[in-house]
C-alpha cells in the first residue's frame, strides 16, 4: 500500500505545542527517532504505528492520526520504552496523557469502555469489586459472556466475592473525581 | 518492625489467596502491618484523568502517619510511587490537597512487600525461620510495575531481589529471559488474544527452564497467570500446568506453614504436586 504525503493541511501545530506541556511530552522534541521504545515494547507489533513513529507524529502535529490510532489502547503500561529511552521521554505517560485527549474526541472502543466503568465503580464504591466491574464491563460488551466459565471457576475458588467491595465512608472521592471533571477530562498544562 | 498497611482492591477478591499468605507470614516474621483505615482503590491503569488518579494514591500516602506504607500490589506500589513524584509540583498538590480532608504532605514511602522482606527485615535474618530448605527450581518473575518506572530497591532491567530470596529459601532461581517482561494482565479484559499471547511466552519459557513454579509479586500477574493459564493452553493446544506461586507462599511453604494456611488450595493450577516436591 502506497503511504500518503504528508500535507501541510493534515497538521495540526497546537496539538503538538498542547502535548509537549503535558507528562510524557516534556522531552518530545528531542527524540531521534532510535527506535528502543518501540524494539522494547511487548506489543508493537499489534500497533498501527510503533511508539516511536507516535512521537514523531505528535512532533509533526498528525492529531487525527494520533488520536485515532490504536497504540494508546494497545499500551499495557509496563513502561519498559521509558525507563529506556535515551532522551528521556516517557512514551508510557504519553499514552496516558493522549487516552483522556482521545476520549474527549469521540474516540471509544473498548479499553475506554473498560476505564469508564472501572473509574465508574471506583467513584461510587471507593474499591474495584472485580465482580461489579466484569458485570458492569460485560453489559456494553456483549462479548463478556464468552469470559462466564472464567468467572464461575474464580466464584468456585472464592476469588470473585459477589458482594461489593466499598469504603466505609465515600464522602471524599466526590471532590477526588471533581478534579477530571474541572479541566472536562484533560489533564493541567505543567 | 510497624507499616501502615495499602492492602489494594484485589487482597479482597481475586488475590484472597495472597492475603491469607501475608497474614500467615508477616506476623510471623515480627512485621506489624496496620491497615490504613477507610483505604481507597489506587485507580489501578484505568482511571484516565490524571489528577484524579494522582489524588487516590495522595490520600493514601497522608494517611499514613508517620509509618512506611507497605503494599502486596505492583499497581499500587508503582500509583504510590509515581503519586510521590507527580506531587513534587506544587500546583498539582495544591489541587489535590483541595479535594482531601487528610493533607498530602509528602512524607510517607511506599513499600512494596517485597522490598520489606528483603531490604527492611534482611535476608540474613529471614534464613533463620527458613525450616526446611525448599529443594525446587523456581522462576524469579518480577512483572513490570515492581521495579518500573520507579523504585528504590532493585534494578529495572535485571532485578535480583526474589532471585536471592528464593536461593534464601533453600531453593534454586533459575535463569529466566523474562523475568520483568509483561505479562499482559492489563489488557486481560479488553484484549484477551494478545494478552493470552504474552502469557503463553512467559509460561513456555519457565516450563522450558525445568522450574517446577513461577515466584509473583502481584495479584493481577498471578490472575493472568494461573487463572487463565488453561485458557492458554486451550488457545495454544499446549501442555503447561505450571503452578504461580506468591512469594510470600513460597517463604510460608520454607517456615513450615500448613499449605491450607497460605491459601495454596484456592489456584486454579493445581499446587498438591509442587507442595509434595517442596517435601511439605
Amino acid at each position: 500500500m502506497q503511504k500518503e504525503t504528508i500535507i501541510p493541511e493534515s497538521r495540526d501545530n497546537a496539538f503538538r505545542d498542547l502535548i509537549i506541556k503535558m507528562p510524557g511530552g516534556e522531552n518530545l522534541l528531542t527524540c531521534m527517532q532510535c527506535g528502543t521504545c518501540a524494539g522494547s515494547c511487548p506489543v508493537s507489533h499489534e500497533m498501527d504505528y510503533t511508539p516511536r513513529q507516535i512521537v514523531r507524529m505528535i512532533q509533526l502535529g498528525l492529531k487525527k492520526e494520533v488520536l485515532n490510532s490504536n497504540t494508546i489502547w494497545i499500551c499495557t503500561t509496563c513502561f519498559s520504552c521509558s525507563v529506556r529511552c535515551p532522551r528521556g521521554i516517557y512514551p508510557t505517560e504519553l499514552m496516558e496523557t493522549l487516552k483522556p485527549i482521545a476520549m474527549k474526541e469521540g474516540i471509544r472502543n473498548k479499553n475506554a469502555k473498560f476505564d469508564t466503568v472501572f473509574a465508574d465503580v471506583v467513584k461510587k464504591n471507593g474499591r474495584a469489586s472485580e465482580f461489579l466491574l466484569f458485570s458492569k464491563y460485560s453489559i456494553s460488551e456483549p462479548g463478556m459472556i464468552k469470559q462466564a466459565p472464567f468467572g464461575i471457576s474464580l466464584i468456585t475458588k472464592g476469588k470473585l466475592p459477589l458482594s461489593v467491595a466499598k469504603m466505609d465512608d465515600t464522602r471524599e472521592l466526590e471532590a477526588i473525581f471533581k478534579l477530571g471533571e474541572e479541566n472536562d477530562g484533560m489533564e493541567t498544562e505543567k | 518492625m510497624k507499616y501502615s498497611y495499602y492492602p489494594g482492591c484485589a487482597q479482597h477478591g481475586t488475590a484472597v489467596d495472597y492475603r491469607m499468605s501475608v497474614e500467615a507470614v508477616m506476623s510471623r516474621l515480627g512485621i506489624e502491618l496496620e491497615e490504613i483505615k477507610n483505604w481507597n482503590c489506587c485507580g489501578a491503569l484505568h482511571v484516565d484523568d490524571r489528577s484524579t488518579r494522582v489524588a487516590l494514591s495522595a490520600r493514601t500516602l497522608a494517611a499514613t502517619k508517620g509509618l512506611d506504607v507497605a503494599t502486596p500490589c505492583n499497581l499500587c506500589y508503582s500509583n504510590l510511587m509515581r503519586a510521590n513524584t507527580a506531587l513534587e509540583d506544587s500546583d498539582l498538590k495544591n489541587r489535590v490537597n483541595g479535594a482531601l480532608v487528610i493533607k498530602y504532605e509528602g512524607n510517607a514511602k511506599p513499600k512494596h512487600l517485597l522490598e520489606v522482606v528483603v531490604k527492611d527485615l534482611g535476608l540474613a535474618k529471614l534464613v533463620e525461620q527458613v525450616k526446611k530448605p525448599l529443594k525446587i527450581k523456581a522462576v524469579p518473575y518480577y512483572g513490570c510495575l515492581l521495579t518500573r518506572p520507579e523504585n528504590k530497591f532493585d534494578s529495572p532491567e535485571n532485578p535480583g531481589s526474589l532471585d536471592n530470596l528464593i536461593s534464601t529459601l533453600g531453593a534454586e532461581p533459575v535463569k529466566y529471559y523474562y523475568k520483568t517482561k509483561c505479562c499482559g494482565g492489563p489488557i486481560l479484559i479488553t484484549n484477551e488474544n494478545l494478552a493470552l499471547e504474552l502469557a503463553k511466552d512467559l509460561l513456555v519459557m519457565a516450563k522450558d527452564s525445568g522450574a517446577d513454579c513461577m515466584v509473583v509479586t502481584c495479584p493481577m500477574c498471578h490472575l493472568q497467570l494461573d487463572a487463565k493459564q488453561k485458557a492458554v493452553e486451550a488457545k495454544f493446544n499446549i501442555k503447561i500446568d505450571m503452578p504461580i506461586i506468591y512469594f510470600t507462599q513460597l517463604i510460608g511453604l520454607a517456615m513450615g506453614i500448613a499449605p491450607a494456611e497460605l491459601g495454596l488450595d484456592k489456584h486454579l493450577v493445581p499446587t498438591d504436586k509442587f507442595i509434595s516436591k517442596a517435601g511439605r
